[in-house]
């Protein structure tokens, strides 16, 4: 089925990346960093100058000692980062010359569509790749006890920017469709594959055993609570899977091969890479991204992002690409301070509303170079209606935000806080002229909610 | 000739130039900063040199959490375009009142016939000097009085002085007789900033409009400064030329002459509709005029600063409203074409800059359309049931500021009786 989607925002951010594929040489170290899988309760399974395998265990979780971190490249452990309370915060390999692997179960593509649902959980869960399913409410990881009512796969990227979808499983058709099959055994009810109605090419549209869905219209239009309240609204009680079009890549390549996968595709963009560097990266599996950025960098003081601007998390420049990263987006730290700003016409301000003389002259420019500047101080949160223009869900977002702000988590629930997602939220942050952080907010009230239980 | 292409990349707001020269006062702060800081010599006021510092140059914070850029517009924009939108009622207000008074009070036209030659230039412009004389004491009180208050709440509470009350300093004056005496100015304001809004948790928090609630307070605290003929200043001893050109056209509808029908007035030109448009008659400071409010509720609909929906609806609740009382009224405001409702009083400035408050209306789109269409439909309530207050607009409003929770309250409810069927 086709969906419009009326209200959003597309942020013309400056810095597209391209869709061709770039190969990485190798990477000297590898990393994995044990904080990304939020809820696992750490127990370390390595020492410092131990040598591993590609998918020797690293890492187990105590709650569940089936589910496990596994190492993304043979060699020898060099440095275990701990940082508050002792949580693991890194580990790094050093890679060794000769890829030695560690064998899981190796399935043929017709193998994979007769597999038991309790096969594929068990390799998921013992490899740590049941962590890119995601699972709603809370978005946490995909809780293997529990048989969702459908699954969601977001073959999108309205936010900018994402890796395209497209791009990625072009590049490896088999395991794409690999992925899918084992996702349609995992639920009851059907896998929806949701794409971009402009934007898709065949391969996305050809994929077989999967409801295919696009949609239109500006960002959220992409993000997988609209996918789901349009296709199928979830009630109270349902849980529902969700994962991203190209993690089901490294999922079908995990069964295809029977071990880890060595790399996966990564977009690089934003105004501070440069523009011969705006491309899709494959690159070793927890590689190093520091000779990457530092080629393509100019030499502003940049922010660099694990995602997207809207809700991408700020990573070192040295850091290592993580387990379930898709996108590096870098935008310039921004300090600047404007002579009366308030009141000066606006020609280089960019605005999703119609008071700066920018919105009335769309062709000055087309794309921004946006910085990570306010523009503004935190005021009291005024119902502006400002949010509503930007949220295309069934949700009164004022009341919401206040409801969690009060600790009325039942008025919450009834509000429909359990359906969302805290990036549903991110253009709220973007046009808030009260510069109230509304993620933060939702990710609170959602936290609270699951502390207390529903 | 300029082509756009000329501005492409060009930094208009901060071009380097102006960068520079205005870079020493930013060097000034940046010195005496600590001062300021929580636990600096000065830290109690922190939130006056805060104030001061984000005036002068927009403030460096950065994104932490939450999406990582942001847009341009903050309160102080916001804010300061709903002042620019009620410039042309200030302006007109200006020459409005000074002209009403110069009439009323027959000063000879050609009194500043030494400045400009031209004799209407001459009347021109002994109106606006003596508009000026009215309204500039009554802005600056309202603006120090009103910035005391919340500037002491900003200092005791240790956070940033709120940009609202730029708004609300500058609609009080507007709202007021040009005759009210300065310390009623300065007592009304303190009663809505502090019991308006400050003890409610200062601005987002505030239930009703503060600019309104300090006119209702004046209008029954001090009704004698507020009503009656009060809208024209009389210089004692002066020969007064046109004994009705001192009442405001509602209030010659609500107590017409003995033997005069509703439609002599309307023939003689008491009530005249395009006079009433242009507003030049006597009133309220800044809300005599409804093609300058018209000229504010383009600037405000075009900029999406206010809702559409609340200004639409009131016109709607007034018309209907209006109508329906010529059908069942028999008194002459009842029996006033509904249209002449439109320009009357403050019905305009009412629905474009007051009703519109965003913190004191209702903030759900279905919550507006009630919210608005009440206060159309109180406003020919009060006008035609009460002719003691033909100036319904206000306590409409207020009333209506009131009512909003509760109207809010009944659409989230329906709201979340959706949800649940769907689920």
């Amino acid at each position: 089925m086709d969906f419009k989607i009326k209200k959003g925002f597309d942020i013309a951010l400056a810095g597209k990346p391209d869709v061709d594929i770039v190969n990485i040489k190798s990477s000297a170290t590898v990393a994995i960093y044990p904080l990304e899988f939020r809820g696992l309760r750490q127990r370390l399974k390595v020492a410092e100058g131990d040598i591993v395998q590609r998918g020797s265990e690293l890492m187990e979780d105590k709650g569940n000692v089936d589910f496990k971190l596994r190492a993304p490249a043979a060699g020898k452990v060099i440095s275990i980062v701990r940082g508050a309370r002792r949580f693991v915060e890194k580990i790094v390999i050093e890679v060794a010359t000769v890829d030695k692997a560690e064998e899981f179960q190796k399935f043929s593509e017709a193998g994979i569509k007769g597999l038991d649902r309790k096969v594929i959980l068990d390799q998921l869960t013992t490899t740590g790749f049941l962590a890119l399913i995601r699972q709603r409410p809370f978005s946490n990881m995909a809780d293997a006890t529990v048989t969702p009512k459908s699954i969601f796969v977001n073959a999108m990227n309205t936010g900018p920017f994402q890796a395209d979808a497209e791009a990625v499983v072009v590049d490896d058709p088999e395991a794409f469709q690999a992925g899918l099959d084992l996702l349609t055994k995992l639920s009851n009810g059907p896998v929806h594959l949701c794409m971009d109605a402009n934007e898709s090419g065949q391969t996305l549209l050809a994929a077989k055993n999967v409801e295919t869905h696009t949609f239109r219209g500006p960002h959220p239009s992409g993000n997988t609570t609209v996918h789901i309240s349009r296709i199928a609204p979830m009630g109270i009680h349902d849980v529902v899977w969700f994962v991203k079009a190209v993690d089901v890549v490294l999922l079908g390549r995990l069964f295809l091969d029977g071990t880890i996968p060595t790399s996966r595709i990564v977009s690089l963009g934003g105004p501070l890479v440069k523009e011969e560097a705006r491309h899709h990266y494959r690159i070793h599996a927890g590689g190093e991204l520091g000779g990457l950025l530092k080629e393509s960098l100019t030499d502003e003081a940049a922010r660099v992002l694990d995602g997207d601007i809207l809700s991408g998390v700020a990573i070192e420049e040295d850091a290592h690409l993580r387990f379930g990263q898709s996108a590096i987006t870098v935008i310039k730290e921004d300090k600047e301070r404007n002579f009366i700003g308030w009141t000066m016409p606006g020609f280089n301000q960019y605005s999703f509303m119609r008071l700066v003389a920018s919105s009335f002259l769309p062709f000055l420019r087309k794309r921004w170079s946006l910085g990570t500047n306010m523009h503004g101080e935190e005021r009291a949160m005024v119902l502006t209606g400002h949010y509503d223009k930007v949220m295309p869900l069934d949700i009164m977002t004022d009341f919401l935000i206040r409801a969690v702000l009060a600790g009325d988590t039942d008025e919450a629930i009834s509000l429909g806080i359990l359906e969302t997602d805290p990036e549903d939220f991110a253009l709220c942050d973007f046009v808030c002229p009260s510069k109230i952080e509304v993620q933060d907010i939702i990710q609170k009230g959602l936290q609270d909610i699951e502390e207390e239980g529903v | 000739m300029l082509g756009y292409k000329d501005f492409v990349g060009v930094d208009l707001c901060v071009c380097p130039n102006k960068k520079d020269k205005m870079k020493f006062i930013l060097n000034m702060h940046d010195k005496v900063r600590h001062l300021f800081k929580k636990d600096g010599k000065f830290g109690a006021v922190g939130p006056i040199f805060d104030a001061a510092d984000t005036f002068m140059f927009t403030p460096d914070h950065r994104t932490g959490s939450g999406a990582h850029v942001r847009d341009a517009i903050d309160m102080k924009r916001v804010m300061m375009t709903v002042i620019y939108a009620v410039l042309p009622c200030f302006f007109f207000g200006i020459w409005n009142a000074g002209h009403q008074y110069n009439v009323v009070n027959a000063v000879a036209e050609a009194g500043n016939a030494f400045i400009a030659s031209d004799v209407f230039a001459a009347a021109f412009l002994n109106d606006v000097i003596r508009g000026l004389i009215i309204m500039l004491p009554i802005l600056i009180v309202s603006y120090a009085v009103g910035g005391f208050w919340e500037v002491l709440f900003s200092c005791i509470r240790k956070h940033e002085i709120n940009e609202g009350l730029l708004v609300t300093g500058f609609l009080f004056p507007l709202i007021l007789p040009p005759t009210i005496p300065l310390w009623q100015v300065a007592v009304g304001i303190s009663f809505g900033v502090v019991i308006g809004k400050e003890i409610f948790g200062g601005t987002g928090m505030n239930i009703v409009n503060p600019a309104l609630l300090s006119r209702a307070f004046l209008f029954f605290a001090y009704a004698k400064s507020m009503t009656g003929d009060v809208w024209v200043a009389h210089v004692a001893g002066a020969p007064v030329v046109d004994a009705v050109s001192g009442a405001t056209p509602l209030g010659f509808v609500a107590s017409l002459p003995e033997g005069m029908t509703l439609l002599q007035a309307i023939e003689l030109g008491h009530v005249d509709f395009m006079q009433m448009f242009l507003g030049v008659i006597p009133g309220s400071i800044g809300e005599t005029s409804t093609l300058a409010c018209l000229i504010g509720a383009a600037v405000l609909l075009i900029t999406g600063v206010a809702s559409w929906r609340i200004m639409l609806a009131t016109v709607i609740g007034l018309l209907s409203t209006g109508y329906l009382a010529n059908f069942i009224g028999d008194s002459p405001m009842a029996q006033l074409p509904p249209y002449y409702h439109l320009v009357a009083g403050g019905f305009a400035f009412g629905a474009i800059f007051m009703a519109t408050d965003p913190v004191s209306a209702a903030a759900t789109n279905a919550g507006k359309w009630i919210y608005g269409f009440l206060i159309g439909m109180l406003v020919i309530i009060v006008r035609v049931a009460n002719s003691g207050f033909p100036e319904g607009v206000m306590l409409s409003i207020l009333f209506m500021n009131l009512m909003a929770p509760l109207i809010d309250s009944f659409v989230v409810d329906a709201h979340v009786r959706r949800r649940k069927r769907r689920a």
